[in-house]
């Protein structure tokens, strides 16, 4: 390509970029996903421990990762999310979600349900709703059916117009059930979650369909909350909530405020020591830093699209440190510009050979920020994420308007500009191409 | 050509005075009064109460007492901007919190509020310190590994010491200081690592090229005149840099403040260890290679002259 063709090919891409990215972004507020801690709402990071003997690996990690989901989904919050970070942590967010007792209750519980005969219950205690019981006061034999034979279950009204939950077992459960109610008419059986009393019913007759229903003295909001645990059955691991953060709307958009403010003041300042020190080439600058906020704000729309992308306070942070690093990259080629202009090149060749040599040093530079972005990324949990992920797409973003845009219009002014005025520039005059 | 030049690498030995100073006092803190960790690392509570402005501290610490907090004679009770308190408690448990929120809300007649709280377990902090460690351990690893494909061994080695430089700068400024260690100060560091290395490796392509062709200089002569060939890059970008960063430490808010205080203090330390100390060692251990040594023996006398 010759290098005129390749001018024109580098703006025109980067002027389809730019419309494309304003046509992703405008307006911002609606099209860049907000993260919690900016729109408020509940978020919780659940650390797993293993039950008994067994291992926190890949399918248990996973499995829970689809429990959560679905417990989530069950609780009826639009825009919720549940995502693995790390080796054993799991990161819920609910947005716009005011009562977190009710969402942390949901989500930690293991879910267990046990039907147990209350004869095989060895305790002094009245079994009434609501009562703990020891695990070591019965044992896994007793268990008549147990909750990984739900197949279904539902919040309902019960015949004495109370709130209820049905429950539809799969074969197992049923076959167990309705030989354990033909067996024991007359008989107490107890429901516990989580070793928790939710009902003691007597049977009285045999249920061989497979259906029950459990009315305890829990409201519909409990009884909503029981039957998406159950739906989504137990849990193979016991969670901990390690984190939780409860964000009030208003002051994450104080905060979101303040941190705009912030980078929009920086901007400006950097935006004038160019134009001060740089002059003609510092307003070239602040079009580089235009066409960079634009790319960037483009890639972020987009991923907001995709689901992929949450703007947090910590990445606030990421997007206003990249403000700097993309200044640095017009410094570079600025710099060196000049240099090769002092050496006694013509404009020409300054600004080709100049640039080329720039955009070498700054791709370095770049990429080892880049490579510990990276690690971080990967590696690193809770809200560091976030500050990695924006500085990484800061630094593509800035490579790419260093080499298709700024570059290219350092050629074009040094061949029809610069010559006419070089004191706007910062040069003296007197070269020989001028 | 109006042009300073600078003798940076002369003066190598009180670059490496003050930096030796500088650490022994980091270390020496960190060792004696050591961090402090923000509630992630001990697990506890931080609550923001907005008042209407005539609640004191005390208020805030009575009416906590009367909600049942546990210790709230030991609560940290801070007032920031528009009439803000941020309240920290050892409470680990995040419904208790959340009712001793809404009941102090209560007990003070505060304005009607969302509630904001953040609850952390006492195992947080320790999984937030090994996956940065962890991190820490690949990037350094990761940022060898690049620079040695791209330049060479010598100087990744040099750049890495750079980096472990600032690293202690910042967590020493940390401990002077007596600000709190948070994971946002943690992925502050993190970065640093990379960041940190812009000015340096701005230099080393400068030394690199000039190194090519090398001639009737010692390698310590062609490398000072290579940091005074970028001198005003290496002055404009750390510029750029760090003055976004210091408007989010003086404009950003509680969060944003954590991480640009880490961050402006890393750069700075960044800016000063390219020239002051990466540079400087990289050359000393250039010039122990033959090729340069003999170069050393026979133009070593001729001072810095301007180009």
């Amino acid at each position: 390509m010759d290098p005129k063709t390749r001018n024109v090919v580098a703006l025109a891409t980067i002027i389809a970029l730019v419309a494309v990215s304003w046509w992703l972004f405008w307006p911002l507020n609606t099209k860049v996903t907000q993260g919690l801690d900016i729109k408020g709402g509940v978020q919780v990071i659940l650390t797993a421990k293993p039950i008994g003997n067994n291992t926190l690996d890949e399918s248990a990690m996973s499995r829970t990762e689809a429990i959560l989901t679905e417990r989530v989904n069950g609780l009826g919050v639009s825009e919720a999310s549940v995502q693995r970070q790390g080796n054993d942590s799991m990161l819920v967010q609910l947005p716009g979600i005011k009562n977190s007792e009710d969402a942390l209750a949901a989500l930690g519980s293991t879910g267990r349900l046990d039907f147990v005969d209350l004869r095989s219950i060895a305790t002094s205690e009245n079994l009434a709703y609501g009562v703990k019981v020891p695990v070591a006061s019965y044992d896994a034999s007793s268990v008549v059916v147990a909750g990984s034979s739900v197949k279904s279950a539902g919040a309902s009204i019960d015949a004495q117009n109370q709130p209820a939950v049905s429950v539809e077992f799969d074969k197992t459960g049923t076959d167990a059930w309705g030989a354990y109610t033909t067996a024991n008419v007359g008989q107490y059986v107890v429901i516990l979650l989580d070793n928790v009393v939710q009902s003691v019913a007597q049977i009285r007759e045999p249920i061989i369909d497979g259906s029950t229903q459990i009315s305890g003295s829990f409201d519909a909001a409990e009884a909503k909350r029981l039957s998406a645990v159950l739906q989504a059955g137990a849990l193979p691991v016991e969670l901990e909530p390690s984190s939780t953060q409860i964000v009030g709307p208003t002051l994450g958009g104080e905060s979101l405020r303040q941190g705009l403010l912030a980078g929009l003041i920086g901007l400006g300042l950097v935006i004038v020591f160019m134009i001060v020190y740089y002059r003609g080439l510092g307003i070239l600058s602040l079009l580089s830093l235009g066409t960079y906020l634009s790319l960037l704000f483009g890639v972020v729309a987009l991923l907001s699209r995709m689901g992929a992308f949450a703007l947090t306070l910590p990445g606030i942070a990421g997007l206003v440190l990249t403000v700097g690093l993309a200044a640095d990259s017009s410094i570079l080629i600025f710099e060196r510009f000049k240099e090769e202009v002092r050496m006694g090149k013509t404009y020409r060749t300054a600004a080709k050979s100049g640039t080329r040599h720039a955009i070498g040093t700054s791709l370095d530079a770049d990429l080892v920020t880049f490579v510990s972005a990276i690690v971080l990324f990967i590696v690193a949990i809770g809200p560091v994420k976030g500050f990695a992920l924006t500085l990484m797409l800061g630094i593509a973003c800035d490579l790419t308007v260093a080499i298709l845009f700024t570059r290219t219009a350092v050629i074009l002014l040094a061949e029809n500009v610069i010559p006419k005025a070089p004191w706007l520039f910062g040069l003296k005059g007197g070269d020989i191409n001028a | 050509m109006r042009r300073t030049v600078i003798d940076f690498m002369g003066k190598r030995k009180i670059f490496f005075a003050i930096s030796a100073v500088v650490l022994l006092i980091g270390i020496g803190s960190l060792l004696t009064k050591g961090l402090v960790f923000g509630i992630e690392f001990q697990g506890g509570t931080v609550m923001t109460f907005q008042t209407s402005g005539n609640t004191t501290a005390e208020d805030i610490r009575g009416a906590l007492d009367t909600a049942g907090v546990s210790d709230a004679r030991n609560a940290t009770i801070q007032p920031t901007e528009n009439n803000m308190f941020l309240v920290r408690t050892s409470e680990g448990d995040s419904e208790k919190s959340t009712a001793a929120f809404r009941a102090v809300v209560q007990e003070l007649a505060l304005p009607e509020q969302d509630v904001t709280v953040t609850t952390i377990g006492p195992g947080w902090g320790a999984s937030v310190t090994n996956s940065a460690l962890l991190a820490l351990a690949i990037s350094i690893l990761a940022i060898l590994i690049y620079i040695s494909l791209r330049f060479e061994y010598k100087m990744s080695l040099t750049a890495v010491l750079a980096l472990v430089h600032d690293t202690i700068i910042v967590l020493g400024v940390y401990s002077l200081s007596g600000r709190e260690v948070t994971p946002n100060t943690m992925a502050a560091l993190l970065t640093i690592l990379g960041y940190s290395l812009y000015d340096t490796i701005v230099v080393f392509h400068r030394i690199r090229e000039n190194s090519r062709n090398l001639q009737k200089q010692t390698f310590m002569q062609m490398a000072n005149e290579s940091i005074n060939q970028v001198l005003m890059r290496w002055v404009n970008t750390s510029l750029t840099s760090v003055i976004p960063v210091a408007c989010l430490f003086f404009f950003g808010g509680e969060t944003l403040k954590d991480f640009a205080f880490a961050l402006m203090i890393g750069m700075l330390s960044g800016a000063y260890s390219s020239v002051g100390v990466a540079s400087p060692v990289y050359a000393m251990w250039k010039e122990r290679e033959p090729k340069f040594q003999a170069l050393k023996k026979k133009y070593a006398k001729i001072t810095v002259k301007a180009s």
